[in-house]
């Protein structure tokens, strides 16, 4: 597909993209009104938190963050990637216009902070302030967040977490049936090799990420094997939740983030785990 | 207007009460601010918990030493200009001999000074280097993507009281007196904007540092 066409921001000349259809953003930003957009930026940024008030009246614009930034070295140093000009094109002309942004502006935001930052935090290593750029960038994914706005990808995913607490609409059935069927296939290599499942006491919980029940099953029995040759006096909960790929976080949607992360440690403290193992 | 100037009652005013005015605002504005965001921070039940002394020494100290940071080394023009524009910037003023005869003579007290070539030389680089960071501001394209009218305001209120200051020493281009009332208006007016503009890094500097170090200690990482 030959893409010459490019898109050109309104408020920004020098943000020149090419087209990246996507319905999560094309569509939704149908639904907003400028009423609901300005509502929802009061709310997220209203209340002035410390760490936004730090970054807001510290920052000098000085642009050493700029560098930290792989978006900003992959492409060529285009000034239009480098974390304080996302701070700009996003939170800061949402402050300056008091809110008052239409539909298209949030799209431009929700592509910034979206696909054009992966929250790793580089930037606060090269500032010479310290200061916390992903909190931001992750106030203004917040902001999309909460209007929909959202790469229909990650809206996938975060729904998914909403219905079942994993990422892979893995019921809690297929989840213990995959536990027990694994077991079975390394019982063949490996003598009184066990999967415990909800062992109370044990040292270790293993909680791992949603793909690997579902799609990548050796790692299972890859992880059981590690355990069983080690010693290690191990578990995994029998009970939701058990994914700790926490999706939810990258689009902010605090509610279901706490759910798992509460879920995990529940499950934890339930079963009196010393130590939790996550996959990575 | 130049009459206006050269009016004793505007030195007056310039020399006495503004003077009081500005060092009550800068000192009253700055322990407002500080205290405002810390309190801030208070309510955010993630922040105040985990800040850690050792950590955030730790990364003060990276950051105030030049080139002890991984940034520090890359940008080493920008780490030279920063390092020498800020250490003249906070010291010409207090150790400055001129500063301290003013003082002893209000109040009779004095301190270590700095030599008189050495104190204009400082100046002289606190004029240069704010003239390269102004050139900066519209010469680097990632720079220039982030500025503002008020980026340019902040670095003139830097510029001019230390402008005025030189040339006064100087005495060239406005007659002394002249010069030195619009140094010290511009000085106060320097003070009294370092609490409530971005010059206020001066004192959220360690307050962010703080953050951010306890944060990356935090994940068992270097912020430098």
């Amino acid at each position: 597909m030959a893409v010459s066409e490019k898109i050109v921001s309104r408020e920004f000349k020098q943000y020149v993209r090419a087209p990246n259809p996507d319905i999560g953003l094309d569509e939704t930003i149908k639904r907003l009104t400028p009423e609901k957009i300005e509502k929802t930026i009061k709310a997220v940024l209203g209340g002035r938190s410390a760490r936004i008030k730090a970054v807001l009246e510290t920052c000098i614009h000085c642009a050493l963050c700029s560098e930290a930034c792989q978006w900003y070295l992959s492409n060529d140093k285009d000034p239009t990637y480098a974390p304080v000009a996302k701070m700009r094109m996003t939170i800061w002309e949402m402050i300056k216009r008091d809110g008052k942004v239409d539909a298209e502006f949030i799209k431009q935001c929700a592509r910034i902070v979206f696909t054009e930052c992966n929250i790793c935090h580089r930037c606060s290593m090269y500032c010479p302030y310290g200061l916390d750029v992903t909190f931001i960038i992750g106030m203004v994914r917040r902001i999309c967040f909460l209007l929909g706005v959202v790469p229909q990808r990650q809206m996938d995913q975060d729904q998914a977490h909403i219905a079942t607490l994993n990422q892979v609409w893995m019921s809690q059935n297929d989840w213990l049936d995959t536990m027990q069927w694994q077991e079975e296939e390394v019982g063949a290599e490996f003598k009184n090799l066990r999967i415990p499942i909800d062992k109370e006491g044990a040292e270790v919980m293993w909680l791992p990420l949603g793909a690997e029940p579902k799609t990548g099953t050796y790692h299972v029995e890859r992880t059981a094997k590690i355990m069983h040759v080690a010693g290690i006096d191990w578990t995994v909960p029998g009970k939701d939740v058990w994914d700790s790929s926490n999706m939810p976080m990258f689009i902010r949607d605090f509610v279901t983030m706490q759910r798992i992360v509460r879920g995990l440690y529940e499950n934890a403290s339930r079963l009196r785990i010393k130590k939790l193992i996550l996959t990575e | 207007m130049y009459d206006f100037i050269k009016d004793p009652t505007l030195y007056n005013l310039a020399r006495g009460p503004l003077v009081w005015i500005a060092f009550i605002v800068f000192i009253g504005g700055s322990i407002y601010k500080i205290r405002e965001l810390v309190l801030l921070a208070k309510g955010e039940r993630v922040v105040l918990p985990f800040i850690d002394l050792k950590a955030t020494l730790r990364s003060l100290l990276h950051w105030l030493i030049p080139f002890a940071s991984r940034n520090w080394r890359n940008r080493w023009p920008i780490t030279i200009l920063t390092f020498l524009f800020h250490i003249c910037l906070v010291f010409t003023p207090i150790l400055l001999l001129s500063h301290n005869i003013l003082v002893y003579e209000s109040w009779g007290i004095t301190w270590w000074t700095l030599p008189e070539g050495l104190a204009d030389i400082m100046t002289f680089v606190v004029v240069i280097t704010c003239i390269i960071f102004f050139l900066r501001r519209f010469l680097a394209p990632e720079v220039k993507f982030v500025t503002f009218s008020s980026d340019y305001l902040i670095l003139a209120i830097s510029f001019f009281p230390f402008l005025t200051g030189f040339l006064a020493y100087h005495q060239l281009l406005l007659p002394y007196k002249t010069m030195v009332i619009l140094h010290m208006l511009f000085g106060e007016i320097m003070l009294i904007a370092i609490p409530f503009t971005r010059l206020g890094h001066m004192f959220y500097f360690f307050l962010t540092r703080s953050f951010m170090g306890s944060q990356f200690a935090l994940w068992h990482s270097r912020d430098w």
